[in-house]
This record gives structure tokens, C-alpha cells and sequence, in this order.
């Protein structure tokens, strides 16, 4: 902690809050890199050999499973910390390349729900705006044990984003600070998450897939416990995961990277061949796509970096009088999600700055970023020789670095060494 | 990076050379895998394998003595396993299923992790030894010769010739793009493939013989009457 932090404590008498995810250096999908063919074994051509990249979850138990033409799919982010702009681009952009979004605290809007062909409901601790007609309306549903920023912690929308529609999904007043619960009113532990889980199948019909969202702590237990207690997908949200706004202690302090949880949550699911694995948290190119499927993935969800693509960040604005630096923060290091001072108008619920996104463009934005990253993902496939992007295995990588190689249980590159082996 | 060759015999009279026809087909992939060879002669089930150069081992084995109804061969250039004995193909399991492969598989840990939890147990850390074991769990599990070839394409990536016998049956694939090489002869006698159309011009009748390049991804299948 810089001196700076210090002050920053002792002028509030309370913890910093901000948004985004971990920004320390830690291991990352960056520390390894790809065994691409050559003599011992043959690529695919890029233009011409087919690499499949179609993605089904929940046909395990779910009459609809869900079917997904990418292994990318949208993270659960919530309207209230999203203007309902962005929600919209969201879903918009993940229907026009044919994968799901996800809801978040404080329930589904008619916008989201129109806007996206595949939509993923959140069952979170809060229970905001969670009702039994959305339920039905969902195309699968999504179990919230925590998230990669903040596990063990519940949401938080401060007091300026919650407008009158937020407050009123949530039935909340408006404008007062909102911390949710960090743990399920009616269930705790997995032998009360199997009756949850037959509930909410019952709730459906058996229609729609569950799924189970862990931040990554104890992984290996955290996912099989999921599995036992029968979701038919464990999503799990590595420590670099973002979030809209919580406590700076959290973000940089609780879980684990994302490399690391990849591997221990493949591992948990074994003997679950049928349970499927999503796996989120600074996921940003088509490597880290290719890398968390090697590794035992049969999906990534993105959050941050489809909100960048959006235009989070943007440095190239014309929005007249309030911009960045009237909104208090800069272009490139912005992190004021939790403000509602949001200068592209994607986290806010002010209707001046939300005007400032306009959705259909910002789909396109969005869906392009998409196409790119599943185009990056089938190149490095088709390099190791993969007919389809789920055929990459972990023998397909090595590690740059010794921490690397330890978290993904890869080789150290250029040797046979496994740290621990 | 390898040699195959094999034959089905139809001919009772020419079953007792089935030695001698394999000994040359042999010798005519030998340059395609100069470290090991290996070879399986039904309906004896007799399984030959050895480090070293083919011609070298067929000599040793005495090879052109044998005679029987079908042989299927192979010689061996080492992708990325060791050389030896075990890593010889053919891999010969369950029913006295024989595989032979020219290629090299891409996503063979995974299927072999697949197997392995199934209780399916191997003799090597071989690609095609995979295969083998792939086909053999498959038809276990009820599917014909012909189906389980097909699963084996739907599944497996990479680049395969294959040839494979059981004591009753020989079938050829090859992988969907057909990058490495294949060749496949027929005589009222004989079928037989390699991998290069020399090892099967050593074959008598070759000269009347309908001779053509198996599609990919297509199963060839010949059955023992």
C-alpha cells in the first residue's frame, strides 16, 4: 500500500470503493504460450480447413440446453451498474454472433431480454428484481456463490446510480447506498444448493440448464461441490475478474488468477465429464480464449473487456460540456464505474450521459470485438493442428515463467519440468 | 512419419506366400520408417515387432516363411514417443484388433484421458496406440468395425492413414484432408494398400489389378469369407 493509500483512509475513515478488477501483476494467461505444429504434427490451413467453435452447455439434465456458435460468452453485469444502453448493445452484438449475455443484481429488463436470442438469468444472494416470471422467460439460469472481484463479498450500487428505475426493480428507495447480501437467504453449502438447484429445475420445468458461478477461492472443492450437487455448469471467475463497484481490499486481495483456477476447476470435473466449465477473469484475446480451453475450459466469459469494446475508456470523445476531466477521472485509467459519473454512458444511470452510448453502434463495436477474438482462437487451434477450438489440450501449451508453469501445471518452456511434479 | 502396408489374401493358393508378399511390401516402405517394424499375420495372430531396419528384422523373423490370410505392417520414423519395441506399431488389442498408422494425431492426451477414466489401460504413451484402444473400447461398447472408424474420425484430430485388421475383416481411412499418402489395390487374389504404390507393385497380378487412392474420410472395408 502506497502513502497515498494511506491518506486516501485517513481522509474518509472508510475503505476505497472502485470498479474494474485486479491490477497488480499476477500470473496470467500471458506467462504461456502455444506448441503449434510443424514436423512432429501438421496445422490446419487458416482460410480453408474448418475449425468448429459451437459450444453447447446443459445438455445434460436441460430439455434446451443452451447452444452458443462461440466459446464467448457475455458475463453476468447488472442494470444499475450498466445503463440500459448498455445492456441493449450487449445483447444485441452477443445475439448477432450467436451467444448468450447475462443478467445481474437487481433482475432482467424487457430491453435485455428482447435485445438478446440467449439470455442468462442470475439468481444472486440479494434476490433484487428475482421473480418467478423472468425465471421462466430465461434461456438458462446462473447460481451466484460470488464473483472473481469480490468473493465472499456481496454487490454494492452506490447511491447515484440507483434512479427511480433501478430503485423500483430492486424495491429499494432511491438514491441510498445498496450493499447486497454475500450469501443465499434460504440456502448454505452444497447439500442445500442440490435442493436449490431441483427447485429452480422444477420452477422451469426442467427446461433451461443451471448454472453455479464461484469466484475462485478453493476451487477444486468449490466446482466439485457444484457438480454434486448437479449443476450442469460451473462458471468460475478468477481473480482478475471486474465488478461495477466494491471495496479496493477485495478486488486486489481475495482469489485466485484465473490461470490457476482454470486448472484445479478441470480437474474437479473429471469425473463430470458431462458438467461443462466456463471459466472468467481477464480474459481479453483470442490467446487467453485458446489458453482457458487448453486448460479445460469449454467456454470464457468476458465482462471488462466487452465493455471496452463498448467504448469504456474511450480517449477519442466530442461529448460536449461533462467529460472526463469534469467527471473527475481519465481516459485510459478510468475505474469510476462506482460513481455513476460514467463519461461513455455505459455505467451510469444518469439520462444525459447514458444518451452518450448509442446501443446499435455500440452492438457493432461489440460484436466485431467478438468475431475477432473467436477468429484469433481458431488460428491458434488450427495451429495445433484442431479441427475444433475444444480439442486444445494442456500438452498443446508451455510456461514462460516458473509461477506459470506451477498455477497451469504446464512445462516450463524449452524443458519437461513441471514445478511440484 | 512412417511405412504401412497390408494384405488380405482371398486366394487359397496363394495363402502359404503370404510370407513372401509381405516380406517385399515391406521392403518397399522400409525408407518411410528406418527406425523399428513391427508386423501382425492372422490367422496365427502372431505379433512381430523390433528395433532396427525393417528389411534387417523381416530377415531375422523369417519372415518370408509365413503364410496365412492377411499381414498388416509397419515401419517407423518416431514423432514423439521413443523408440522401441512397445512403440511399434501394429497396436494389437481387445479381439486381436490390429492398427497401423502413417500420421500423427493432435488431440490424442485428451481422448487417452477419456479412455483412461473409462478403465481402458495402455501399453505406451503412442498416438496411435490411442486409436487402437479407441476402436477396440467402441466396439466393446456394441459398434461395428465400420462404426467405430467413423467415431474415431468424428473424434480425432490430426493426420491419419490408417489400416486395420481383425482376424476377419481389413479397412482403410484416411483423415478428412488425406495428407499423407495411400493406395489401395484389388484382385479377385488380394487387396492390399501401402502407403506408396511401389510396395504394391511387387504383388503378382498387380498389372490387372484395379488400382486407386482411398477418399478421405471414407471407411474401406473388406471382410473374410
Amino acid at each position: 500500500m502506497s502513502y497515498d493509500d494511506i491518506r486516501e483512509r485517513a481522509r474518509l475513515g472508510r475503505y476505497p470503493i472502485r470498479g474494474g478488477g485486479a491490477r497488480r501483476k499476477i500470473p496470467t494467461f500471458d506467462d504461456l504460450t502455444f506448441l503449434t505444429a510443424s514436423a512432429s504434427r501438421y496445422p490446419l490451413e487458416g482460410y480453408r480447413e474448418h475449425c468448429a467453435t459451437r459450444t453447447v452447455l446443459g445438455a445434460k439434465n436441460a430439455r434446451d440446453p443452451v447452444v452458443l456458435e462461440i466459446p464467448i460468452t457475455i458475463a453476468g453485469m447488472s442494470f444499475g451498474a450498466l445503463s440500459a444502453q448498455a445492456k441493449e448493445a450487449l445483447g444485441r452484438a452477443a445475439s448477432e454472433v450467436g451467444t448468450s449475455t447475462t443478467t445481474g443484481d437487481g433482475g432482467m429488463t424487457p430491453e435485455e431480454r428482447m435485445s438478446s436470442k440467449t439470455l442468462v438469468y442470475q439468481c444472486l444472494p440479494s434476490r433484487y428484481g428475482f421473480n418467478p416470471d423472468d425465471l421462466r422467460a430465461a434461456d438458462a439460469i446462473e447460481i451466484v456463490l460470488g464473483q472473481g472481484a469480490k468473493p465472499g463479498g456481496g454487490g454494492m450500487l452506490m447511491g447515484q446510480k440507483l434512479g427511480p428505475r433501478v430503485a423500483a426493480m430492486r424495491t429499494l428507495p432511491e438514491g441510498i447506498d445498496q450493499r447486497s447480501a454475500c450469501r443465499h437467504p434460504d440456502w448454505t453449502g452444497p447439500d442445500d444448493l442440490l435442493i436449490k438447484i431441483e427447485e429452480l429445475r422444477e420452477a422451469t420445468g426442467w427446461r433451461v440448464p443451471v448454472f453455479v458461478k464461484i469466484g475462485a477461492t478453493r476451487v477444486y472443492h468449490d466446482v466439485r461441490l457444484a457438480a454434486v450437487a448437479g449443476a450442469d455448469v460451473v462458471v468460475v471467475d478468477g481473480m482478475q475478474g471486474g465488478t461495477g463497484a466494491t471495496q479496493d481490499v477485495f478486488i486486489e486481495h481475495t482469489g485466485i488468477p484465473t490461470l490457476a483456477a482454470v486448472r484445479q476447476a478441470a480437474d474437479a470435473l473429471a469425473d463430470f465429464p458431462e458438467v461443462k466449465l466456463i471459466v472468467s477473469g481477464g480474459i481479453r484475446s483470442g490467446a487467453d480464449v485458446a489458453k482457458a480451453l487448453a486448460l479445460g475450459a469449454d467456454a470464457v466469459s468476458i465482462g471488462v473487456a466487452a465493455l471496452v469494446a463498448l467504448g469504456c475508456n474511450d480517449t477519442v470523445h466530442d461529448f460536449g460540456p461533462a467529460s472526463y476531466d469534469d467527471l473527475g477521472t481519465t481516459p485510459g485509467d478510468c475505474t469510476a464505474c462506482h460513481t455513476g459519473g460514467c463519461p461513455v454512458g455505459i455505467a451510469t444511470q444518469s439520462p444525459g450521459l447514458a444518451a452518450r452510448l448509442d446501443p446499435v453502434r455500440g452492438a457493432q463495436r461489440v460484436a466485431n470485438y467478438l468475431r475477432a477474438l473467436t477468429m484469433e482462437t481458431t488460428m491458434l487451434a488450427r495451429a495445433c493442428g484442431k479441427a475444433d477450438v475444444h480439442h486444445l489440450e494442456p500438452e498443446d501449451l508451455v510456461a514462460l515463467t516458473v509461477e506459470a508453469a506451477a498455477m497451469a501445471r504446464v512445462p516450463l518452456a524449452g524443458t519437461e519440468w513441471i514445478p511440484g511434479r | 512419419m512412417c511405412g504401412i502396408t497390408a494384405i488380405q489374401v482371398r486366394d487359397a493358393a496363394l495363402r502359404p506366400k503370404l510370407g513372401e508378399l509381405i516380406t517385399a511390401m515391406l521392403g518397399q516402405v522400409a525408407d518411410r520408417g528406418p527406425d523399428s517394424a513391427g508386423i501382425m499375420i492372422y490367422p496365427e495372430k502372431r505379433v512381430l515387432k523390433g528395433v532396427g531396419h525393417p528389411t534387417t528384422l523381416a530377415t531375422e523373423w523369417r519372415l518370408h516363411e509365413i503364410s496365412g490370410t492377411q499381414a498388416i505392417a509397419h515401419t517407423r520414423m518416431a514423432t514423439e514417443s521413443a523408440i522401441t519395441a512397445a512403440h511399434c506399431h501394429p497396436f494389437v488389442v481387445g479381439d486381436a484388433l490390429s492398427l497401423v498408422h502413417n500420421g500423427s494425431f493432435a488431440n490424442h492426451h485428451t481422448i487417452r484421458r477419456e479412455l483412461t477414466a473409462q478403465g481402458v489401460e495402455f501399453d505406451s504413451d503412442n498416438d496411435s496406440e490411442v486409436a487402437a484402444r479407441f476402436l477396440a473400447y467402441r466396439m466393446a461398447q456394441g459398434d461395428d468395425l465400420e462404426k467405430a472408424i467413423r467415431l474415431l474420425c468424428e473424434r480425432f484430430d490430426g493426420f491419419y492413414t490408417l489400416a486395420i485388421q481383425t482376424p476377419q475383416a481389413f479397412a482403410v481411412v484416411r483423415d478428412i484432408i488425406a495428407c499423407k499418402p495411400a493406395i489401395i489395390a484389388e484382385t479377385p487374389g488380394w487387396v492390399a494398400m501401402a502407403s506408396e504404390y511401389r510396395a504394391l507393385a511387387v504383388l503378382p497380378g498387380i498389372e490387372s489389378a484395379r488400382v486407386y487412392e482411398p477418399e478421405p474420410e471414407e471407411v474401406y472395408l473388406w471382410t473374410l469369407t
